[in-house]
């Protein structure tokens, strides 16, 4: 690493800082703002006011609000991320528990999309295989059409009920016949925009004076296609995939529903619904911390592919 | 190993925190109480063998069977009043220490008086005796609440805040595993001194969506379907066999007493005969219930509901109407959570409130702010059910309609009728079923004159089960089920 990477790397490390205090204020006041009271949660369907005020009064919830966020602030300072109201569970262990599956998810629906798309992508280019490529951009424009709801339960239909090839839901101890369905679901959405992208790459590298050079110098299409066009090809693919991440790793709820995954999207969903404060400001933490050191590795990964972006390099 | 599935995770397996259904479903495999009910809602002993009642109901004395906690230690009469004294204790914070309300001083002690050594006390190993403050007819019913389970003290004092995922009862069942989100697996407890269970573990998988639930039971991976109504027909037609079961449970539109104009009765009647809730039931609900022309659902009645209830008279609930001063009708606001079905359902009721003047805005909300609007009085009307805690009528009536329960108590219309009131202060001393159910009756045909809500049905549950189980049926009331009788 050279000293200017270094000190644009500490320098993005420490924007982090002030985004990270936004995203925790930030979700204490809508936590705050939107109605609905934790403690009618844990009383359930009969209970009297008293039990009410003494509840409020052991978790907090009565002091006033600048205290309460005081207080939080110190805690995600100290890295306590406090318990659950509801299951009265740490929630880091919760968190530990979860996020590792909602990542394994997330981590195969993007291979998946990247290699099917950039494989669809890549075809639609190259002449000989066009009716397929372009047939598979088609479906693949369906299939991004498709509300993630609906093309679950088909997957389901199809893969389990009727041809019982796969498991219908759950985690199954990670075994990658349960993980091949929702994977696939989840990556449905972005595999369109990356075989587009990709294809729109290509074509756009196809142009470029190199390859001209290279096809000159009498090397194969194979050659030309897979070395010299795929490289120039894959940086907006990179961009795509890694601002999408995010999005996988949060937005894999309806997923993560539909296939009974226990990943920590539906954790979020389920804490917001019962108002259960820590683990939703513990939570959506947790997200935005992956999510900026994601954006800040895609910054730094576009350094490796492409030397024209790679800081201080004009120094040399 | 019994393969389930539920469409919520528990939050907690502690009894004096489980409040929702499926917490106190499994809560109740795991901690046995005093006494419990049978899958019919008949009331057995489970610790206790048999308990006797002084003539003036003050006193009960409970006689323990030998049992022993899934650690192997015996249990005796010192840890059930460990475990009462412990959901009465202020410092618990038990939202469900009112199970244990009839007991002498229970009120006091909760409110951080004194506690009272000699209202629950053991007289021996094997021998617990209870004072009430009154003579309370349905003790026994709250007894097998599962807030009222039995917990091992030395557990609850090392666990401490663990202990709702890490419990130790001395029921038929013992957690081995809890993967969250994921599944609970329980484990015959080996301890356990009682007639069954037959099967080895229970494995109950955490599966939100309906549909997915539908799929693994198709595929063969699950035991037991709760079927949907939506896809009542398709299963009715493909000739798989279908169990149900009348739910102790009861569907209405709650409207604010106090709000105008339904603090008028004759307005509240006006709408109940606005609707024609047999057409609903067909039409919307898929026929998966009964229409509701009295409260206290059917299976806990001594006699049958009289009279035809409401019925449909769009006529007459517009000449209602107009007596009561409102001929050109008016607006209102009915409330409801997040659910398509309710939706659905709603939106028929609005139709027909139209048509005899009465512009009904749908308020959709979200669970947590539904309620909290609801219990504060906030809207004009809201679409519930209630569910029974305990097979009883008292269940039905008293949480529902005495006016000191209005709010969050269980009466969120606010209605208050004093001879209501006063009915239901009496039953609750009244030992003798027969009078008891007099009392309710009188009780209930005066709230439904009265028209608090506008009454719906009571649901059907339909279950789909697989060949290889034997034995099982729904029971009446949720924390029933011990899977005592079923065998594979």
């Amino acid at each position: 690493m050279t000293y200017a990477m270094f000190k644009y790397t500490l320098k993005r490390i420490l924007i982090l800082i002030p985004v990270l205090w936004g995203v925790v204020t930030i979700t204490f006041i809508i936590m705050y703002v939107v109605p609905g009271d934790p403690v009618l949660v844990l009383a359930g369907e009969r209970y009297d006011e008293k039990t009410l005020v003494e509840m409020r009064r052991d978790l907090g919830l009565d002091k006033p609000l600048h205290m309460q966020y005081l207080d939080y602030l110190g805690r995600v300072v100290r890295l306590d991320l406090g318990r659950s109201f509801v299951t009265r569970r740490p929630v880091a262990a919760s968190i530990a528990e979860r996020f590792p599956k909602t990542l394994v998810l997330a981590a195969s629906a993007m291979v998946l999309a990247v290699v099917i798309g950039v494989s669809i992508g890549g075809l639609a280019v190259y002449n000989r295989f066009a009716w397929l490529g372009n047939s598979l951009m088609t479906l693949s424009l369906i299939g991004v059409s498709i509300p993630v709801f609906w093309l679950g339960l088909l997957l389901i239909n199809i893969f389990s009920v009727r041809l019982s090839l796969l498991p219908p839901s759950g985690y199954g101890g990670g075994s990658l016949a349960h993980l091949l369905l929702p994977a696939l679901t989840l990556s449905f959405a972005s595999m369109a925009t990356v075989a587009r992208v990709t294809r729109s790459g290509f074509i756009d590298a196809a142009g470029e004076d190199f390859i001209r050079t290279a096809r000159a110098k009498g090397m194969g299409e194979i050659v030309i296609i897979g070395k010299h066009a795929f490289r120039n090809a894959l940086i907006p693919v990179i961009t795509i995939v890694g601002t999408d991440f995010g999005s996988y790793l949060s937005g894999s709820v309806l997923t993560e529903s539909i296939f009974g995954w226990p990943g920590l999207g539906r954790l979020i969903v389920q804490s917001i619904m019962k108002r259960d404060f820590p683990v939703i400001q513990g939570a959506v933490l947790f997200m935005a911390v992956v999510f900026v050191v994601v954006n800040l590795l895609v910054d730094l990964c576009y350094g490796i592919i492409d030397p024209r972006v790679r800081v201080g390099s004009g120094r040399k | 190993m019994l393969r389930l599935a539920l469409q919520t995770e528990p939050s907690t397996l502690d009894p004096a925190y489980a409040v929702d259904y499926s917490s106190g479903m499994i809560s109740s495999l795991i901690h046995s109480n005093l006494v419990r009910f049978d899958p019919e809602g008949k009331i057995l002993g489970d610790l206790a063998e048999g308990w006797e009642v002084s003539e003036d109901g003050m006193k009960y004395t409970f006689r323990l069977t030998t049992a022993r906690f899934s650690s192997g230690r015996n249990v005796n009469a010192e840890d059930v009043v460990y475990s009462f004294k412990r959901l009465l204790d202020p410092s618990t914070m038990s939202p469900r220490w009112w199970v244990l309300e009839p007991i002498r001083g229970a009120e006091n002690f909760h409110g951080g008086g004194y506690w009272d050594e000699t209202a629950v006390h053991a007289r021996d190993d094997s021998t617990l005796v209870l004072y009430l403050n009154r003579p309370a007819a349905h003790l026994l019913s709250l007894l097998t609440m599962p807030s009222a389970g039995i917990v091992c003290r030395e557990e609850i004092e090392s666990s401490g805040a663990d202990y709702g995922r890490s419990p130790c009862g001395c029921g038929a069942w013992k957690l081995v595993e809890w993967r969250e989100g994921e599944r609970l697996l329980l484990e015959r407890n080996s301890f356990y001194t009682g007639a069954g269970p037959h099967i080895d573990g229970i494995s109950i998988r955490i599966i939100p969506e309906s549909m997915t639930r539908i799929a693994e039971y198709e595929v063969g991976n699950l035991d037991v379907l709760e079927i949907p109504r939506a896809e009542l027909s398709r299963w009715k037609e493909s000739g798989v066999p279908i169990i149900r079961e009348q739910e102790l449970r009861i569907v209405y539109i709650g409207l604010n007493n106090e709000k105008p104009p339904f603090n008028i009765a004759a307005v509240r009647r006006a709408l109940n005969m606005a609707i024609d809730v047999d057409a609903i039931i067909s039409r919307v609900i898929f026929s998966a219930g009964i229409e509701a022309r009295g409260i206290i659902p059917p299976a806990l009645r001594l006699e049958p509901i009289r009279g035809n209830g409401y019925g449909y008279d769009p006529q007459q609930a517009r000449k209602l109407l107009a007596d009561a001063g409102y001929p050109d009708g008016f607006r209102m606001e009915i409330w409801q959570r997040e659910n398509p079905e309710g939706g659905r359902i709603l939106e028929s009721v609005q139709g027909y409130l139209y048509d005899i003047g009465v512009d009904a805005e749908l308020v959709t909300r979200e669970w947590s702010a539904f309620k909290m609007a609801v219990d504060r009085g906030t809207p004009d009307a809201f679409y519930l059910d209630w569910f029974a805690d305990y097979p009883d009528a008292e269940n039905f009536m008293a949480p529902l309609f005495h006016s000191a329960n209005a709010g969050g108590g269980g009466n969120r219309a606010r209605y208050a009728n004093n001879r209501v009131d006063s009915l239901f202060d009496a039953a609750a001393l009244t030992p003798d079923a027969e009078a008891r159910w007099r009392m309710y009756e009188e009780a209930e045909s005066l709230v439904y004159h009265d028209a608090p809500w506008i009454f719906l049905w009571f649901p059907t549950r339909y279950e789909a089960v697989s060949d290889r189980v034997e034995g099982y049926r729904i029971p009446a009331i949720f924390n029933a089920q011990r899977y005592l009788d079923v065998s594979l």
